[in-house]
């Protein structure tokens, strides 16, 4: 591959640290925006999404272009492959976040108990860390911390549990609606999901820098918590 | 040994000759320039000895500053500049901004831009780029984290005190009026009973805000030997009819040790009992309160630990301001005066601690009290004063 190219992936490389640290930031935003149910905070947020979804399709175009003109080898093709691949985890969880926005829309108005509100303020910043890790781990072409990302996430498959758990307390302690029921329950999906990209993205890393994809749903060998749908087991149906 | 002479010689022969080489080549400009080469020497050793100093004062500013050159290279950072925020992927975002001003800055726009990052922590940045006259652009990034934060708890404040005043005394006149045009004994009854809480509720602000301004601006606060336990127990025998009333149980944790400490008994009480106050107003029916004191080095901290309601992270900084609740629609329930934890930090401060709050939301709180502890030094300067 000419320097040409060489410089191309350079930019590419820069240009998905830069999405993902938008992804990063909005993060906790949309966390705090559900948590106040800014409506404001929530438009914008929504609006923004269009600018992340362009930006990484641009990120695919281009590392298609990349291969198709100057056909990389070894590393230098596994890294634009990691780079379109990544691309996809981040919009989709850029999606995400937009989800949980549109959460803070529906349940506007209506109170979240104290636990509740403790639970999805702790689920952000595990979700955030999750990925601050896995694109660190990126920058720094880190294999033990895109390792570690795997055992991250299950902390938040714990919170995750504990905060469907909160949602039946309240529902038999009769302090919350149907409704709302609902949209915390599919909230607290949004926060797993999330980090389920995050493992994704670090397990790309893993795959640039050794050339192999770790198996689907390896790191959950210690107590099968969940399944590799994220379904949880050992609950009330 | 004569190895080590040899060297020695060598040595000595390449710096006198490196020394006869400097000296020659220095000769050289006399022959074209009418100045002595010393002079020459001097006034350009003087400015680059003044660029270098220049180029540290730079460096050291709490300012980041990033220079380019006219196709937009980076010439110059300093080092605020190298990581502003000290956390990567906002590191990531700044420098998106900068280059952005950067091009601006090249097309002969003066541009300038907030930058507002949610971290945790978060952080308020300002970016601006000017061209530079010789070509080239430099950049400007700036914290103003503190004068955003500041500014939102001065129109917090004003909003929040108006609150606090307007309410009761809007209550009152509403009560007042339809207490003149009312006939039904039973009616005016319970009219003027909820006129008598409302006029002791919007007291009860007033008298805090006097306490306020008198530990605020009433100097140096009196230094007494005081026993930790006393003011524990006297915290929680004052709190007990409104935990009874939840049935919250407020219990001390025995002390390790007799603890005294240093300060103005009158003035702890307030801010423990306060403390222990608001355990139990934000705690939950059925649910506990501890308190207990430890010793750490020349400290004493108190603390106040509940398993109640819990404050939400982002309120965490902010719970110690005047007025500031983390829910309004709240606040009447709790009946405080929203100034309680206000107070508690002024009579820290004034006894040279400090105060500070983890918390859990829907898991609890823990409030943590430190003041200095009473030792033989206190002791000593005690009986001098006497």
């Amino acid at each position: 591959m000419n320097r040409l190219a060489h410089d191309e992936l350079m930019e590419l490389r820069s240009e998905l640290l830069r999405v993902t640290a938008s992804l990063v930031e909005s993060i906790p935003r949309a966390t705090q925006i559900l948590l106040d149910q800014d409506l404001e905070g929530a438009e914008y947020q929504i609006l923004a999404d269009d600018e992340m979804d362009s930006r990484t399709l641009d990120l695919e175009d281009r590392c298609v272009t990349l291969m198709a003109l100057h056909a990389p080898v070894a590393s230098e093709l596994r890294h634009a492959v990691t780079i379109m691949k990544m691309s996809a985890d981040i919009e989709r969880s850029a999606d995400l976040v937009v989800n949980i926005c549109k959460v803070a829309r529906r349940i506007h108005g209506m109170p979240l108990d104290p636990k509740m509100r403790g639970l999805i303020g702790r689920m952000g910043t595990q979700a955030q860390i999750l990925f601050r890790h896995a694109i660190q781990a990126y920058a720094d072409l880190d294999l033990p911390m895109a390792k570690a990302v795997d055992d991250m996430d299950l902390f938040l498959d714990y919170l995750h549990r504990q905060f469907i758990e909160s949602i039946f307390e309240s529902h038999s302690a009769g302090t919350i609606d149907l409704p709302v029921a609902i949209q915390m329950a599919v909230t607290a999906r949004f926060f797993e999901r999330i980090g389920d990209h995050a493992v994704n993205v670090a397990h790309y890393v893993q795959y640039l820098i050794t050339g192999e994809i770790p198996p689907a749903g390896d790191h959950r060998r210690g107590g099968r918590l969940s399944d590799s749908t994220g379904e949880i087991e050992g609950l009330p149906a | 040994m004569s190895f080590v002479l040899g060297l020695l010689l060598g040595l000595a022969v390449g710096v006198v000759s490196y020394l006869l080489f400097v000296a020659t080549s220095r000769e050289l400009p006399v022959i074209t320039s009418p100045e002595s080469t010393t002079e020459v020497d001097t006034r350009a050793q003087e400015n680059i000895a003044s660029l270098m100093q220049i180029q540290d004062a730079i460096s050291s500013l709490s300012v980041g500053v990033v220079v380019v050159d006219e196709k937009g290279i980076e010439t110059f950072r300093n080092k605020f500049a190298e990581s502003v925020t000290g956390i990567p992927h906002a590191d990531v975002l700044v420098e998106e901004v900068v280059e952005q001003h950067v091009k601006f800055a090249l097309n002969g726009e003066t541009k300038r831009q907030v930058l507002d990052l949610f971290g945790p922590p978060r952080k308020v940045f300002s970016v601006s780029a000017t061209p530079l006259l010789i070509g080239g652009a430099v950049v400007m990034i700036e914290d103003i984290t503190e004068r955003f934060l500041v500014d939102a708890v001065r129109t917090d404040f004003v909003a929040n005190i108006s609150h606090e005043l307007k309410t009761p005394v809007g209550a009152l006149a509403v009560l007042a009026e339809a207490l003149s045009e009312e006939d039904d004994l039973d009616i005016i009854q319970r009219l003027s009973e909820k006129m008598v809480d409302e006029a002791i509720r919007v007291g009860r602000t007033i008298d805090d805000l006097l306490e306020l301004s008198r530990i605020e601006f009433g100097g140096e606060a009196v230094k007494e030997e005081v026993d930790a336990e006393a003011i524990i127990l006297a915290s929680i025998s004052r709190v007990s009819p409104l935990a009874t009333a939840h049935s919250i149980k407020v219990a001390m944790i025995d002390l390790p040790e007799p603890l005294k400490v240093v300060g103005d008994r009158r003035q702890l009480a307030s801010a423990i009992g306060n403390l222990v106050e608001n355990a139990v107003k934000y705690s939950e029916v059925d649910s506990s309160v501890e308190v207990s004191a430890q010793a750490d080095g020349e400290w004493v901290e108190f603390i106040v630990r509940d398993f109640g309601l819990g404050i939400p992270s982002r309120d965490l900084d902010r719970v110690f301001e005047r007025f500031y609740r983390v829910d309004r629609a709240r606040s009447r329930d709790t009946g405080g005066t929203g100034l309680g934890l206000a107070i508690v930090r002024h009579v820290a401060n004034n006894h040279g601690g400090e105060v500070s709050v983890t918390s859990i939301e829907g898991e609890g709180s823990t409030f943590a009290f430190k003041i200095p502890k009473f030792d033989v030094h206190h002791q000593t300067l005690m009986k001098e004063s006497a």
